[in-house]
């Protein structure tokens, strides 16, 4: 699995860089960036709790293998 | 290769020419707009055909994309998965610099037309909408269409917005009644039964369907054939829209052009990238692609030495970061900062190169779209080409004017 931010909903509250310290950080508008995006298929607890307590909905888990885009 | 360069008519038109024999603008020389009759005239009926010798076309001919991102167009007939696709042109040609899609629409819509309807045969679709930014196009599409007896097949639908507007993805959202905004989620159009390609894509097909996949390899290079078309402008002599064979030389181009004392040239457009007018850049998507760059939808931008070209670069790079759509967090706090950056080296502020570079790092790939990305890229490479520009002005300046050579706004 992977994780995802949809950049149209984060609103950079960070409550994911607060839960996640070790896979994200914030830049300096405040908006997380990702370290590590793959994520084992039985997720950590500690993931899904970030993925949970975001605000906006903007943090995700996917299935997706590959982020090409066109 | 010889040079054949023909004029158009018309003074109020987009001046077109080619280098090598004309086929998406064949007929252009002789006539402002191919009418129906005009245009069989020119190229002949479009034969039929189904998917099959379609993807046989598609396939030994490599037609890839001709909006950017390149992408085969046999792969995206394929990802349809025989689903019955609504066909979309996207003539929404949303890039200032570029010109191309709008001439094809305004003076050969026919060729666009056939295209579409050839595809839409093979794969059954259930309707085909031609989506265009500007009223002229639409005024010249909404004829043609009246002037075939299939063009009652054909919706034409008029999308407004920005730069991003026209990105694949917003298009499918806006003609699906959304907002014309790039979604957040990455999904392909052809999940959703969308078969989206550009203009100039649609009319190189009709080119191909006609030629077959031999004849229409005579010219260009082994691993992409064929014609291009080039939106050439700048400081350029003869600016326009210009057919020349993928893989020519970008010397070539640049002297037929009458590109005098060229110091930079911008190819792709503004997500495009920077280079030194080296002659023997091949001007195909693997030459591009070789010499660090994209050709991405055909732009190519002269920047000569009577204008500041660091200048040029901080007022690109301001309007970049106003056409964000302001969705994303890094695209709008991160562009305007690039932008304030590449004017405070423009300044001559010492330290602003290290910023502007760190926040260009700071903004790729983090957005709905390619935006961030292709500003960044934009931006970064004409730092690293302009490095001597830039050590002037650390130094009081260049002593050059910036005349706006790149253009931007509305035309």
């Amino acid at each position: 699995m992977k994780l995802e931010i949809d950049w149209t909903r984060c609103d950079g509250h960070g409550l994911c860089a607060a839960l996640l310290p070790e896979r994200i950080t914030r830049d300096e508008w405040g908006f997380p960036v990702l370290h590590n995006t793959a994520v084992n298929p039985e997720a950590p607890t500690a993931v899904r709790r970030a993925v949970a307590a975001c605000p906006a909905l903007a943090l995700r888990l996917t299935n997706e293998p590959s982020e090409s885009r066109r | 290769m010889t040079a054949v360069i023909e004029r158009s008519v018309g003074g109020a038109l987009t001046p077109t020419w080619t280098i090598g024999a004309p086929r998406l603008l064949a007929g252009l020389d002789r006539h402002a707009v191919l009418d129906h009759r005009a245009h069989l005239e020119v190229h002949g009926a479009l034969p039929g055909g189904d998917l099959p010798r379609l993807l046989t076309l598609l396939d030994a001919s490599s037609l890839a994309g001709r909006g950017g991102a390149g992408f085969p167009l046999g792969a995206k007939l394929r990802a349809l998965r025989g689903q019955r696709p609504t066909v979309v042109v996207n003539g929404t040609e949303s890039e200032p610099a570029s010109l191309k899609d709008r001439v094809l629409l305004r003076r050969s819509p026919h060729l666009v037309v056939d295209g579409a309807l050839a595809v839409a045969a093979a794969l059954h679709a259930r309707r085909v909408t031609i989506a265009v930014h500007d009223r002229l196009a639409e005024q010249a599409v909404r004829d043609a269409l009246s002037q075939r007896p299939d063009g009652s097949h054909v919706r034409v639908e008029h999308v407004g917005g920005g730069f991003v507007a026209g990105e694949a993805r917003a298009l499918a959202r806006a003609l699906a009644g959304g907002p014309a905004l790039p979604p957040g989620r990455r999904e392909h159009a052809t999940d959703k039964g969308i078969l989206l390609a550009n203009v100039e894509t649609f009319a190189q097909l009709a080119v191909l369907v006609r030629m077959g996949w031999r004849r229409f390899a005579d010219t260009g290079t082994r691993a992409e054939p064929g014609t291009t078309l080039l939106t050439l402008g700048g400081a350029v002599g003869r600016p326009g829209v210009v057919e020349v064979p993928l893989g020519t030389p970008l010397g070539i181009v640049l002297t037929a052009a009458q590109a005098h004392h060229t110091t930079a040239v911008v190819t792709g457009g503004y997500h495009g990238s920077w280079h030194a007018p080296l002659p023997n850049i091949e001007l195909s998507r693997a030459g591009l692609a070789s010499a660090g760059g994209t050709l991405g939808a055909g732009v190519l931008l002269a920047v000569d030495d009577a204008t500041c070209a660091l200048g040029e670069l901080a007022r690109v790079t301001a309007w970049l970061a106003g056409e964000s759509a302001g969705q994303c967090g890094p695209c709008l706090f991160g562009l305007p900062a690039l932008a304030r950056d590449v004017q405070a080296l423009y300044q001559g502020h010492p330290g602003a190169v290290e910023v502007a570079l760190r926040h260009a790092r700071a903004v790729d790939g983090r957005g709905a779209c390619s935006h961030p990305d292709g500003a960044a890229r934009f931006v970064t490479s004409g730092l690293h080409l302009l490095h001597d520009e830039t050590e002037l002005h650390l130094r009081g300046g260049c002593g050059r004017p910036v005349l706006g050579r790149l253009p931007i706004g509305a035309r």
